[in-house]
């Protein structure tokens, strides 16, 4: 049976994706456990990656009673970026 | 020469475009496959100078062989990519050596005597399995693309094969081998050809 092994950088893309999902749909941004339930990573290890991306421009903190997060611009160039690059490596077989 | 010169340089082109694409890629989202990818046609690249190159000396077969060689590398690369894909979906082991095998065995399974012919056999052996790797994707997936660059690898397999076939028949098989290898790499670039390159610049500044 195939194992899916997900790389750092498709949960990345999950990350700003649900992300992109919760800053376009009439909504504020999206929280850290929405996070952890659409990515799939323990908390310990999303807030690592959450607080990089934050740090690089990819993802807007909003502080309120909860913190919650926005995609940035250039967290929607990444996704894009990525999305190509995906079809690119899936186009010889293989996985980004 | 000016046909083979410039179906050589047809090839170099094609494979600067999907090696610079795919370093584009992998300094955007650093995956070792896309680095992999980006060896490989760096090395495919190299392969095709080489190639046109020892057109300018015909007497030297030294400048030929080494350029055949690169692009034998060049697959090497794309089939480690699929052999460690492969070790890691089905066999969680580090069956990546498996890979050396046929390696060894080529030289000795058909029958050559000369550097240049072994390396044609090990080419193709490294070719089909790559082709047959893809090609396997595409059942799963289904994608055009993955069919499209399949097939393309698979058109490489073939030429290899006719290539193989001009030292039997000296000057019989020659232009259609390089027709064949040149059209397996359009092949390839029609899927890549979508993806665009006019944001490439702007997708490296993201990288980092």
């Amino acid at each position: 049976m195939a194992v899916s092994n997900r790389t750092h950088v498709s949960i990345i893309a999950d990350i700003l994706d649900t992300a992109k999902t919760y800053t376009f749909e009439g909504q504020k941004g999206v929280t850290v456990t929405h996070l952890i339930r659409k990515a799939n990573v323990p908390h310990s290890r999303l807030s690592g990656i959450v607080s990089e991306l934050t740090s690089r421009g990819l993802l807007h903190e909003i502080p309120e009673e909860s913190v919650k997060y926005r995609i940035s611009e250039k967290g929607l160039e990444f996704l894009k970026a990525y999305n190509q690059f995906k079809g690119f490596a899936e186009g010889f077989g293989l996985r980004v | 020469m000016e046909i083979e010169l410039a179906i050589n340089l047809i090839g170099l082109v094609i494979s600067i475009l999907i090696g610079r694409f795919a370093y584009v890629g992998y300094t955007v989202v650093a995956s070792p496959n896309l680095l992999r990818l980006t060896l490989a046609f760096v090395s495919i690249s190299v392969g095709f100078v080489l190639l046109a190159a020892s057109l300018f000396d015909p007497e030297n077969r030294i400048i030929a062989t080494s350029g055949l060689a690169a692009q034998a590398v060049g697959y090497f690369f794309i089939a480690v990519s699929h052999g460690l894909k492969s070790s890691f979906d089905f066999a969680p082991r580090p069956s990546g050596t498996f890979l050396i095998i046929p390696l060894a065995v080529a030289p000795l399974v058909i029958p050559g005597n000369s550097i240049e012919h072994i390396i044609r056999s090990i080419s193709f052996i490294l070719l089909v399995y790559v082709s047959i790797e893809t090609m396997a994707s595409y059942m799963q997936a289904m994608r055009s693309s993955t069919l499209m660059i399949g097939s393309g690898i698979g058109a490489l397999a073939v030429a290899e094969l006719v290539a193989w076939y001009d030292f039997i028949y000296p000057g019989s098989f020659f232009f259609a081998a390089l027709i064949i290898k040149v059209a397996g790499f359009g092949l390839m670039f029609i899927p890549f050809s979508k993806f665009g390159l006019s944001g490439l610049g702007r997708m490296n500044q993201l990288g980092g």
